[in-house]
């Protein structure tokens, strides 16, 4: 069974080299100021003001490098997220994603599952709840980073949209919370995918898909169906 | 339908085997992001992409578009950092070098030489500003000074004139503008900081300031003013920042 469309994985793997410069760039742009106090104030909501990130988190080298990296991948970045969006609108794969009514009860149930309160796993269809909420709150932090950033690069020229992130500084800061969203969802797809179903990852390769190994189908929360079994002893006789 | 119960069993893998391909896989991506400087080989794309921002950036910049520091900003006052690239701080040398001047020079019709005197007894702005500086910091100062676009018109500039560069005494730090970020209304030679005289930490005896560009774009310790065809590059323009660097 087919169950990812080639621009579906396309755009998925573009998205992992544009995400992870952008990303990497944009911690070493960080690093320069690390901090989001306006120069003779202090900030209120970081705790780890003028506290560099790990340099060996980062991507570009030097300010330069890393801002010059930065301002071309978001280009990449911008337009495979326009593509996907443009792709599941028009192939109709946006109905598996957006959240529908009874969702907050469904994921409860989901939450339920994977606490092992409950036993079985609830049948939701291609995606279960919490991933539906994840999924759908990936282009929407995407599109967040996006405006905030553009905020930051332009406070004067676009000084409305910046003052409508509370003025740059907070813009900075959501623009930090933004990536932060990001790489969140995106660790815990990539720890769901290889925990839970690890039998999917051939079809974001190659498209290709077998139903009946669907977590679903195999009743799987994380880890518990990946590594072998220890052998049991042989039964006396 | 036999429902296979483990992964590493399907895959052929055993317990040791899937866990070292899988560190090995998350390694790669933690590799990918090592501080690295990215292959050699993209310098041209990504200059072909700071050639690209910069026709945007030149779409979207309009004269109108003010910056209006918060009404909640304080300002930096000691705080404002102080850069240079000599070793010391730049100090104008009146017994080497006679008395300071300001220069404004190249495709004018009038070339001017102005005294500090002659500075503050020009029309004078005043404006409190946001400074946006590269590494991502803000501060606030009010800036005093003449407006660009007042001396330009008593130099007469041609108008073959698109670019403007600013050059300093502060070694051989220089950096050049479109000449219509050099005509907004808030780019200022400012001579003036927070009410006093610009101390020599902070660019004296005078230095362009304006918040249509990112800090390093606003020579300090100014020496000459030059209207000119073509834009002449920059001190960290030519060292990899990008040359425009609007706000």
């Amino acid at each position: 069974m087919k169950r990812h469309h080639a621009v579906v994985r396309i755009t998925h793997w573009v998205n992992v080299i544009a995400l992870t410069i952008m990303v990497g760039s944009g911690l070493r742009i960080f690093n320069a100021y690390p901090a989001f106090a306006r120069r003779g104030e202090s900030f209120c909501c970081y705790p780890f003001e003028h506290r560099a990130i790990p340099a060996n988190l980062t991507f570009g080298g030097w300010l330069a490098g890393a801002r010059n990296w930065h301002f071309a991948m978001m280009w990449v970045l911008g337009i495979n997220g326009l593509v996907y969006l443009a792709f599941i609108y028009l192939h109709g794969e946006w109905r598996d994603l957006v959240p529908r009514r009874g969702i907050v009860r469904d994921a409860w149930e989901m939450v339920k599952f994977y606490l092992t309160v409950r036993k079985d796993h609830p049948h939701q269809g291609k995606h279960n709840a919490l991933q539906r909420l994840a999924y759908f709150s990936m282009p929407i932090v995407g599109i967040m980073a996006v405006v905030t950033g553009i905020a930051i690069w332009k406070p004067v020229q676009l000084a409305w949209l910046t003052n409508l992130m509370g003025g740059y500084v907070w813009a900075r800061y959501w623009h930090f919370w933004a990536m932060l969203l990001l790489v969140a969802l995106t660790v815990g797809h990539i720890f769901m995918v290889f925990t839970v179903d690890p039998y999917s990852i051939p079809s974001i390769i190659t498209g290709k898909y077998r139903p009946e190994l669907s977590p679903e189908a195999r009743n799987a929360r994380p880890l518990v169906h990946l590594l072998p079994p220890r052998h049991e002893p042989p039964a006396e006789a | 339908m036999r429902l296979p119960s483990h992964a590493a069993e399907r895959l052929g893998l055993d317990r040791r085997r899937f866990l070292a391909a899988a560190s090995g896989a998350l390694g790669t991506l933690a590799l990918a992001a090592c501080d690295s400087m990215g292959p050699r080989s993209a310098k041209r794309i990504l200059m072909l992409a700071e050639s690209g921002n910069e026709k945007i950036e030149r779409v979207l910049f309009h004269h109108s578009a003010m910056d209006v520091p918060r009404a909640s900003a304080t300002a930096a006052g000691s705080h404002f950092p102080a850069y240079f690239i000599s070793d010391d701080v730049p100090i104008w040398d009146e017994a080497m070098n006679g008395v300071w001047h300001l220069e404004v020079s190249g495709m004018v019709r009038q070339p001017l030489k102005l005294s500090l005197s002659d500075l503050a007894a020009l029309p004078r702005m005043g404006y409190k500003l946001d400074h946006f500086c590269v590494e991502g910091w803000t501060a606030v100062a009010t800036r005093t000074g003449v407006r660009l676009s007042d001396l330009a018109k008593l130099a007469g500039v041609q108008p073959g004139a698109r670019y403007v560069d600013f050059q300093s005494f502060d070694s051989d730090y220089h950096e050049s503008w479109d000449i219509e970020s050099a005509m907004h209304p808030q780019t200022l030679i400012v001579y003036a900081q927070d009410g006093h005289y610009l101390n020599p930490a902070w660019g004296a005896p005078a230095r362009v300031y304006s918040p249509v560009k990112i800090g390093y774009k606003n020579t300090k310790y100014l020496t000459k003013i030059v209207f000119l065809p073509e834009r002449n590059g920059g001190y960290w323009s030519d060292r990899g920042y990008e040359w425009y660097g609007g706000v």
